[in-house]
């Protein structure tokens, strides 16, 4: 059963998720998986996502902490470091990950992503490309987006 | 009481070179982490008895960023007395202490089975030096704990003007004795070996010395009248340390002379006989548009038993030094395991956040500090609570 043996880590780290969720982000365990969770990040104000309600996925890897989660975006979302699998490029997750890090720490980077879209290092070339030459027109249409894809409901 | 950790073991096989004479001459230092020491009195082998006039120790709390007292010992004066009451020269927890000291060993409650390949218990003989590993060797030791009979908390010092004689001003501060000592005050003191403090400019002012009795959180405050005229200097000397880092425009020294005797009349420890420690505390002055002066504390200095200590904040010790861990505590935990209270920090950059086994694992897979992502070239396991009750 892939419940049993769970690090006292991710244990504890669910726990606090749950009693002190950060503003703006809730993510709860999945009842057959305890490695993978819910995640659901309200739009930052302010931010052509504004409005927004983004489902996300995040899986633990066996080696976390010692690796990094697993993240990605289900909602559609028109931002240059994401792509169309919603999948996210952030240092963090990568070559920047610490276990010192933490679900939280990560969520609340990607949350701190939308407010912060950055065209210099892209995961979307077309996206990026389109928020370098025209970045009201690329702001518009993640906007519209959110309305179309990240409504809620 | 105080915990420190220091280069001796590698300035000991610099100045006491292997018995056996290596093939090549002794390498150069390895990157020194203790910053730049003068050389270090070599503490003569086997009974130092009288290893110098000065065979002091003295403080470290101040060093962390914690308020002093809550760092080691909790609840301050008594169990710190009581912990001294098995012979007033902080001596060790365990009996053969001193004779690690004596045979270069600087960590004297290593474990064997941490890092074992690369460890081997020394007993006796001088360590291996650090190049005889391959680069990526990290040493993953406990730190030595010493003893600091006099503190000087180095967020509280201060130079005040003398209001019975405007120019001059007067250092306050508040500290810790466990003995009755004094306070020297020295103006462009230069260190010199053994850690005795030569004034640069006696014509300008003279040394003070003031006595003190024990007591912890005493506020001290230098008798009006003797106060330095600090017109005399220029500014801009007055607010750095000399280029070799020897002469600081403020020096203050601390020491205490504990007694020599227990209360029964016998030398506790003949090794220890009439030792004195002794806390250095070296400062610069500012002046940053503003009519007073502010004191800027550069170092401490720790001297113990003719070793010579330097004092560095450990971060996040703070939140660990509180008595008892609770399960629901993340200013203590190990950020690895979220599970075990944190007892291993990394050098250089000083990060106490992990507990030896996430340590020892996270050497496995990584050579980065999980806060700051410095290179780790050595882990040092603190025991904070245990072993000195």
């Amino acid at each position: 059963m892939a419940n049993s043996n769970l690090p006292r880590r991710i244990i504890k780290e669910t726990q606090r998720l749950l009693s002190e969720p950060a503003p703006g982000i809730s993510a709860s365990p999945s009842e057959d998986n305890m490695r993978y969770f819910n995640v659901m990040i309200l739009g930052p104000t302010q931010s052509p996502y504004e409005g927004g309600v983004f489902k996300l996925e995040l899986f633990l890897p066996e080696e976390y902490p010692m690796a990094a989660p697993k993240v990605r975006f289900l909602t559609k979302i028109y931002h240059p470091n994401i792509d169309k699998l919603g999948r996210i490029c952030l240092d963090i997750l990568k070559d920047k990950w610490s276990p010192a890090l933490q679900i939280r720490t990560v969520l609340l980077s990607i949350q701190a992503l939308l407010s912060a879209p950055n065209p210099d290092d892209p995961l979307s070339e077309n996206i990026a490309k389109h928020w370098k030459s025209s970045e009201a027109e690329a702001v518009e249409t993640a906007k519209e987006w959110t309305r179309l894809y990240a409504s809620g409901a | 009481m105080g915990i420190s950790w220091s280069g001796r073991r590698r300035n000991n096989y610099l100045q006491n070179p292997p018995p056996v004479p290596p093939p090549l001459p002794p390498p150069p230092p390895p990157l020194p982490y203790y910053s730049p020491e003068p050389p270090l009195p070599p503490p003569p082998p086997p009974p130092p008895a009288t290893a110098t006039n000065f065979a002091f120790a003295s403080a470290t709390l101040s060093s962390y960023p914690a308020p002093p007292n809550s760092v080691y010992s909790p609840n301050p004066p008594p169990p710190v007395h009581a912990h001294y009451s098995t012979g007033p020269y902080g001596r060790c927890n365990q009996p053969n202490s001193m004779m690690g000291r004596y045979n270069y060993q600087p960590f004297y409650a290593n474990q064997p089975n941490w890092w074992p390949p690369m460890r081997p218990p020394p007993m006796g003989q001088a360590p291996l030096p650090p190049q005889a590993t391959p680069p990526p060797y990290v040493e993953h030791q406990n730190a030595k704990k010493v003893r600091n009979d006099v503190n000087v908390h180095k967020d509280t010092l201060r130079v005040e003007v003398d209001e019975h004689n405007p120019d001059h001003h007067l250092v306050s501060f508040v500290f810790d004795a466990l003995y009755d000592g004094s306070i020297t005050i020295l103006y462009f003191a230069k260190e010199e070996p053994n850690c005795k403090f030569l004034p640069q400019y006696p014509d300008a002012f003279m040394p003070v010395r003031i006595p003190f009795q024990k007591g912890s959180g005493q506020k001290f405050r230098q008798p009006s009248g003797t106060g330095i005229d600090l017109g005399f200097f220029e500014l801009d000397d007055l607010s750095k340390a000399s280029p070799g880092e020897d002469v600081f425009p403020l020096v203050i020294c601390a020491k205490t002379c504990a007694p020599p005797h227990s209360e029964d009349g016998h030398v506790n420890d003949p090794m220890q006989d009439a030792s004195d420690n002794m806390q250095i505390t070296q400062a610069v002055l500012e002046k940053r548009n503003t009519e007073s002066f502010q004191v800027k504390v550069i170092r401490q200095i720790l001297w113990v038993d003719g070793v010579r200590y330097e004092l560095r904040d450990i971060f996040g010790i703070a939140s660990s030094s509180v008595e008892g861990f609770n399960d629901n505590d993340p200013g203590k935990e190990c950020v690895i395991c979220m599970t075990e209270p944190k007892d291993t920090f990394v050098v250089p950059c000083r990060h106490m956040c992990m507990c030896s086994e996430c340590a020892k694992e996270l050497r496995l897979q990584s050579n980065k500090c999980p806060i700051c992502r410095q290179p780790i070239e050595e882990l040092v396991g603190i025991k904070i609570n245990n072993d000195d009750q």
